[in-house]
């Protein structure tokens, strides 16, 4: 049964006048620092057919970000690129199989994450609500800018072909993913699944689990800060962000989607500006957003947009 | 057990617990309350723990959540309805390296599960199994726990659990580490069994080491000291540890086991393992504490 109600409903959430104005100027802050990358092989999971490097660069407030970056052995002079972007409590994993599919790949550790958690560590939960009552200092905003930084790394590599860059991610991996290729123009093609941090206003009413219960937490213990906390997450919200991407992207949802709920997945779709988008909404799925069946339609869309395969029709 | 594991059991009841619980008001709810426990486990090491107990009269059913394989510790697993704590006292448990228990030992993921692993002895997992057998024994100390009705929700930590040390009634596994790892691995390129071949690709002399360590923790070698009412959850049909893979640990259970085949939805196979817990624990109105997305399952 196809859910008529996620696909209906009507969302809250409204993007600030100054919205351009504030990230632009975050992007500022941000060009102003040098990004200091060092590379470092890894030698236990390197194999015969995919170099494994730590990578580390420095981000906005001068944090140091850690990331995976993988490469095929064998490649092209200039190899198109993937950067995948990491669910809220996961681990980012080392991207072999990206390279395995041909890609070069980074995998971004944003700060607060293990290994690059030695500046910020807010901890889990509480992310979350890092300073939410301040869009300045909350801690999303670093927090993108750590992923954004990952394209500028991309494109310091004399191995990437800079004019074929891919972002991916699922749950916040996949909001990261629509802010990302909002905000970088360099992105040539995108696959979103189950966003997170699309909608976060109508997630805390639509849906009582974690992550985003956090912020439900937080303001029942502090009910006075709500009017701050609205004002700091329509900053964050991706479905502000959305009219801003021009690439091809794909979105995959699932509709008993329990943690990042339908709702916000369908209205974030409608405010994508790019003319080439393509949603996938998957019923009988939840937060896996029909992963197993539409991993090989996201294979065949970066091989199409990346590698410039045709493949199945 | 064996030698090896009554050592570990051993020098773990060496240790006092020494617990120390202090509320959490920005956790706690209405329906809930929630607290953090420090606890002390084989090292000596101190372990942190999210420990909630529903408002009312209990005694209550409750779930343990041990140790899992990542950094973070989550108060209920994400994507469960925060009213499962209504119903159930649940304690999740960071193992030594996991946040919250990450001084002065703090793990990497990737990297945990080859820490230590040419020798039995240091191998970390020893140390883990350690942790968790001490969380069970905590929870059962609470006077809010009904000691009928606990059930150990986890990957294979949750079974080894429950063959080590007595209290849990009832499981639910996933398993991902520890089942003939030795043998499986190879076949894969996926973490974290990859995490194996990777060490042996650097370190091929100690292969042998490897399948000694690997042999203490098989969940074969487990199975037999299971006496809980078991769920398996086990993979897609086809993968690494499907339904037919797991059917010899299954059968090796002591106490009733059923396996459930993933269907590559984490909404049905989490409805799934839910639905089992409230019926094994008598909770007849499962449909009232599961996540709003769920409550009209109209796929079964």
């Amino acid at each position: 049964m196809v859910n008529d109600r996620a696909e209906k409903y009507r969302s809250r959430v409204r993007k600030p006048d100054d919205f351009d104005a504030f990230w632009d100027h975050v992007l500022r802050q941000a060009a102003a620092i040098p990004l200091e990358a060092e590379v470092v092989p890894d030698p236990l999971r390197t194999s015969e057919d995919v170099e494994v490097f730590q990578v580390f660069y420095t981000s906005i407030d001068h944090v140091r970000v850690a990331a995976w970056y993988c490469r095929p052995a064998r490649r092209a002079e200039r190899t198109p690129a993937v950067m995948l972007l990491p669910g809220y409590q996961m681990d980012p994993p080392i991207p072999k199989e990206w390279a395995r599919k041909g890609y070069v790949a980074l995998s971004v550790a944003p700060r607060g994450k293990l290994r690059s958690n030695r500046q910020f560590n807010p901890g889990y939960p509480n992310l979350l609500t890092h300073n939410i009552v301040d869009r300045h200092t909350y801690a999303y905003r670093g927090f993108y800018v750590d992923t954004w930084r990952g394209i500028d790394f991309l494109l310091s590599r004399p191995e990437v072909e800079s004019t074929r860059i891919g972002v991916t991610g699922s749950s916040q991996g996949g909001g990261l993913t629509i802010t990302t290729a909002a905000m970088r123009p360099e992105v040539r093609a995108a696959s979103a699944g189950a966003p997170y941090l699309c909608g976060f206003a109508d997630a805390i009413e639509i849906t009582h689990t974690y992550p985003y219960e956090e912020i439900n937490d937080y303001l029942r213990l502090y009910p006075e800060r709500r009017a701050d906390v609205e004002a700091t997450i329509a900053y964050f919200d991706g479905i502000n962000f959305a009219d801003r991407i021009s690439c091809p992207i794909i979105v995959n949802i699932g509709l008993q989607d329990n943690v990042c709920p339908p709702e916000t997945g369908y209205t974030l779709f409608e405010r994508i500006g790019a003319a080439d988008k393509r949603l996938y909404p998957y019923d009988g799925h939840g937060h896996d957003a029909g992963r197993a069946r539409h991993s090989g339609i996201a294979d065949d869309f970066f091989a199409r947009h990346l590698l410039g395969r045709e493949v199945r029709p | 057990m064996t030698p090896y594991w009554d050592d570990v059991l051993a020098a773990l009841a060496r240790y006092p617990a020494r617990p120390e619980i202090e509320a959490l008001p920005l956790r706690s709810t209405a329906f809930a309350t929630l607290y953090g426990v420090r606890l002390t486990s084989l090292g000596p090491y101190r372990l942190f723990g999210y420990l909630s107990i529903p408002a009312g009269a209990g005694p209550f059913p409750a779930i343990y959540y041990p140790p899992k394989y990542q950094s973070v510790l989550e108060i209920i697993p994400q994507g469960t309805a925060n009213l499962q704590r209504s119903r159930y006292v649940t304690f999740s448990l960071a193992g030594r390296g996991q946040r919250n228990a990450d001084t002065p030992y703090s793990a990497m993921f990737p990297g945990l599960l080859t820490e230590g692993l040419d020798d039995p002895a240091s191998y970390v997992f020893r140390s883990i199994a350690a942790d968790s057998v001490r969380g069970l024994e905590f929870l059962l100390a609470r006077r809010e726990v009904d000691r009928r009705r606990v059930v150990v929700a986890g990957n294979d930590i949750a079974l080894m659990t429950a063959a080590l040390t007595p209290g849990a009634t009832h499981v639910v596994a996933t398993p991902a580490l520890f089942y003939r790892t030795a043998e499986l691995a190879p076949k894969t390129h996926a973490y974290p069994l990859e995490e194996i071949n990777d060490y042996l690709h650097l370190h091929p002399a100690r292969a042998d080491a490897v399948r000694r360590t690997l042999a203490h923790y098989d969940l074969l070698g487990f199975a037999p000291r299971v006496t809980s009412a078991t769920l398996l959850m086990a993979g897609a049909p086809g993968t690494l540890l499907d339904g037919s893979a797991l059917r010899p640990l299954a059968t090796a259970l002591r106490g009733p086991a059923s396996v459930y085949e993933s269907q590559q939805s984490l909404y049905k196979d989490g409805l799934h393992s839910e639905r089992w817990m409230a019926e094994q624990c008598g909770i007849t109105d499962v449909q009232s504490i599961l996540p709003q997305a769920w409550q009209d399952a109209t796929h079964f």
